[in-house]
């Protein structure tokens, strides 16, 4: 690593010989240490799912946040470096917000999403004179879900400053396993409790820990109730549903 | 009792000589013209006087203020001529930014939204413009928007603005509002009912209303040039008016 | 009592500081000239009357007759015009009956001028005083301080400037009556068109030695008004009814006849 890396992987506006920028690239890295963040968009809305580390038992678990609100028809899922998800959701709220202040409308999510991204390359040394506001890349990257005119949508925003529109996507740990499952798993015309129960179907068989109602939680962006996040008790129901639904298919298996 | 005790000081001394003048730059000046928007079913107008005026003088008969600034908006800023034309640009160009952000048109009640933000902004070196928007809503019906200097708006079905609002607004009221009418076919006890005027009818009030103005208003003349907008575009119609 | 009363003054000037507004006088915001030709004279006039910026008057009157053969065209604060020109017709009447002469138009101007210098300019008339006198035909103007000009061709007014373009563009000596009265229709029409305290038409007179003078009033009417679109005569029934009582103010009462011979004095 040493050897081939060498000085290129230090400054963040130093390209290397081979036209790459390390420390964007390290940035990706460690989103895979993150928890796992899905996503699956569906006709009749989005669902976000998380999973927690609840590292003890002292732990109160409704203290880790990594599914938050936007705006009432915006939200996101994360995974990485949570802390630095408040400096982009800050960003994204204020821009939601001025958005319906100037146009008296809600924004659409797609600029939500290129507004979070805008802000992801504003490292490094200012140019022309602007401040620099952040001294390295992100280290988290972003599933924003919303709902507007052109219907319900999921975006992957990532640290690098693009961002891709996905049906269903998967980011941290168990990324890999995950979207795998999805791809196999997802169709155009899944309902909403479907995508819930895919969601955590696919969570449960990447996460470390065994699945209950305390290490993952749900989201849904729907038209008429906008953005929201499970409840405990939901997600107990939830939990339940998919137990039942893990049991039939064995069941199934079985005969 | 003298003349010395009854009159107060001042009476007894000019005024400019008791009270220092004050001579300052003034940033403003009124070019005249009047505007006109009347929404209807499927289509709103927006009409104004082709005369440019600074006091007495015509510093041009024809010089148009009402522009069509792109998404099927139509819009006017009467008063002071060098700030409308500056409003009228600049919201062109927002409108061309919010195409290069957001990717879609822009609606008209986000238009006035912004409008007021862009008047609201100089709250303390406004324009000096009153300003008319026009175009059709989500529902392509026809929609009037209409603004102060520092950007207080509200949605009406007709408004006049400028030199000769005050002469037309009332006959606006009268004749597209049916303010003061009772309906004839119940003999006078019942309201005269509101109704949509048809496009033809329209200009034949817009005609008729800047005519009469130009008979009573010093500054409003020359020509009248009338915005259209229906589902279809913007289409502009000019009639000529008196130019005494 | 002589002169104008001052006794409002100081009452308006508090009730202007303590937001009363001034009412606002008419003015003939106005083009008018006057030119001379051989033989004669010509004065013109347009005809709007301005309240600030509205049109208080579109065929108002701006050539005053002063005696048979002087006429006066006046701009300025129309009540001011129309009075000045009225208290000296009547002085010029009176001067002409105690001197047994026909009124001169520089006896007009001294009159004039003495009497609006005294007023130093709050009387807002400004006026073109012509006529034909037994020195011939006269051009002069008179401002609202006291000066007095005499000219070949004078103009006056907001529309001055306009006017004045033509006729120092067009304006020759030796002009016959036809080629004055074109030439100041010209120079009103400029006013007419170009000043936006000049409007509507253009009045008229000539006055020429040893003739009649002759007001042609609207010689021009260039600005007619245009036809409406609409017709805006409401049906019966567009005024409502808020109420209605009947009242009886005579009682009738139907008195038979008595079929008898009628009572006749004796």
């Amino acid at each position: 690593m040493f050897l081939t890396r060498s000085e290129y992987d230090r400054g963040v506006n130093t390209f290397s010989p081979e036209g790459r920028l390390f420390q964007v690239e390290y940035s990706l890295e460690a989103i895979k240490l993150g928890s796992t963040a899905i996503g699956v968009q569906t006709s009749e809305g989005v669902i976000l799912g998380v999973e927690k580390r609840v590292t003890s038992s002292l732990l109160e678990a409704s203290s880790i946040e990594k599914i938050i609100e936007i705006d009432r028809h915006v939200g996101c899922a994360m995974s990485g470096l949570t802390a630095d998800a408040r400096t982009m959701i800050d960003h994204a709220r204020v821009e939601s917000v001025n958005h319906d202040l100037y146009f008296d409308e809600p924004i659409k999510v797609e600029s939500v999403t290129q507004a979070v991204c805008d802000l992801a390359l504003r490292f490094g040394e200012g140019a022309s004179g602007e401040k620099r506001i952040m001294s390295r890349p992100f280290g988290v990257a972003l599933l924003i879900a919303g709902i507007d005119e052109n219907g319900p949508q999921l975006y992957h925003a990532e640290p690098s400053g693009t961002f891709y529109r996905y049906d269903a996507k998967a980011i941290g740990s168990g990324s890999e396993g995950a979207q795998a499952e999805l791809q196999n798993e997802y169709h155009k015309s899944l309902t909403l409790k479907e995508a819930e129960l895919l969601v955590l179907k696919t969570l449960k068989q990447v996460m470390e820990e065994k699945l209950d109602s305390k290490n993952v939680q749900l989201a849904s962006v729907t038209a008429d109730k906008g953005f929201r996040i499970f409840s405990e008790d939901e997600m107990k129901v939830l939990v339940d549903d998919l137990e039942a639904s893990m049991v039939d298919e064995e069941m199934e298996l079985q005969q | 009792m003298s003349l010395q005790e009854a009159l107060p000081d001042s009476a007894l001394h000019s005024t400019a000589s008791s009270v220092p003048i004050e001579h300052r730059f003034n940033p403003y000046s009124d070019n005249g013209g009047t505007i006109l928007g009347i929404a209807g079913k499927d289509f709103a107008v927006l009409a104004g006087d082709t005369r440019n005026t600074t006091g007495y003088s015509i510093n041009s008969r024809y010089e148009p203020k009402v522009f069509h600034v792109g998404d099927n908006v139509v819009v006017s800023a009467n008063g002071f001529a060098a700030d409308g034309n500056v409003l009228v640009k600049r919201l062109g160009q927002q409108i061309q930014w919010y195409h290069y952000n957001h990717n879609k048109e822009l609606k008209l009640s986000s238009c006035a939204r912004l409008v007021q933000h862009m008047l609201y902004g100089k709250r303390f070196f406004p324009y000096y413009v009153h300003t008319i928007l026009a175009g059709l809503d989500e529902d392509g019906k026809g929609a009037i928007y209409s603004f102060d200097p520092v950007g207080s708006y509200e949605r009406e079905q007709c408004r006049a603005g400028g030199a000769a609002a005050s002469l037309i607004m009332p006959f606006l009221d009268n004749q597209v509002n049916f303010k003061n009418q009772m309906d004839p076919a119940t003999n006078g006890t019942e309201p005269h009912p509101i109704t949509y005027l048809s496009l033809e009818e329209v200009l034949q009030l817009v005609k008729d209303a800047f005519s009469s103005a130009t008979e009573r208003h010093i500054q409003v003349g020359d020509g009248l040039e009338i915005l259209i907008v229906t589902k279809d575009g913007v289409r502009t119609e000019y009639s000529p008016l008196k130019r005494d | 009592m002589p002169g104008l009363s001052f006794e409002n003054y100081q009452r308006n000037q508090h009730l202007a500081t303590s937001g009363f507004a001034v009412p606002k006088t008419t003015s003939t915001g106005t083009t008018i000239v006057g030119c001379k030709f051989d033989g004669g004279v010509v004065i013109a006039a347009d005809t709007r009357a301005t309240a600030g910026d509205i049109v208080a008057d579109k065929n108002c009157e701006k050539l005053h007759c002063i005696s048979s053969n002087i006429w006066c065209a006046g701009a300025g604060t129309a009540a001011d015009t129309e009075m000045v020109t009225q208290i000296i017709s009547s002085n010029i009447e009176l001067h002409s009956l105690s001197t047994g002469r026909q009124p001169r138009v520089v006896t007009c101007l001294t009159m004039l001028k003495q009497h609006l210098f005294k007023y130093q300019g709050h009387i807002g008339a400004y006026l073109i005083v012509a006529g034909v006198d037994p020195t011939g035909p006269q051009l002069m103007s008179i401002h609202a301080h006291g000066s007095t000009d005499i000219g070949y061709y004078l103009s006056l007014g907001s529309g001055s400037m306009a006017a004045m373009a033509v006729l120092e563009s067009k304006w020759k000596r030796e002009m016959n009556k036809e080629e004055a009265m074109a030439l100041c229709t010209e120079a009103i029409e400029s006013g007419i068109w170009n000043d936006l305290g000049s409007g509507s038409n253009v009045d008229m007179c000539v006055m020429e030695v040893g003739k009649d003078s002759v007001l042609h009033r609207n010689y021009r009417t260039p600005n007619v008004r245009a036809q409406k679109e609409r017709s805006y005569k409401f049906a019966r029934g567009t005024t409502g009814i808020l109420g209605q009582t009947v009242r009886n103010l005579v009682d009738v009462v139907e008195v038979p006849i008595a079929n008898e011979e009628m009572e006749v004095d004796s």
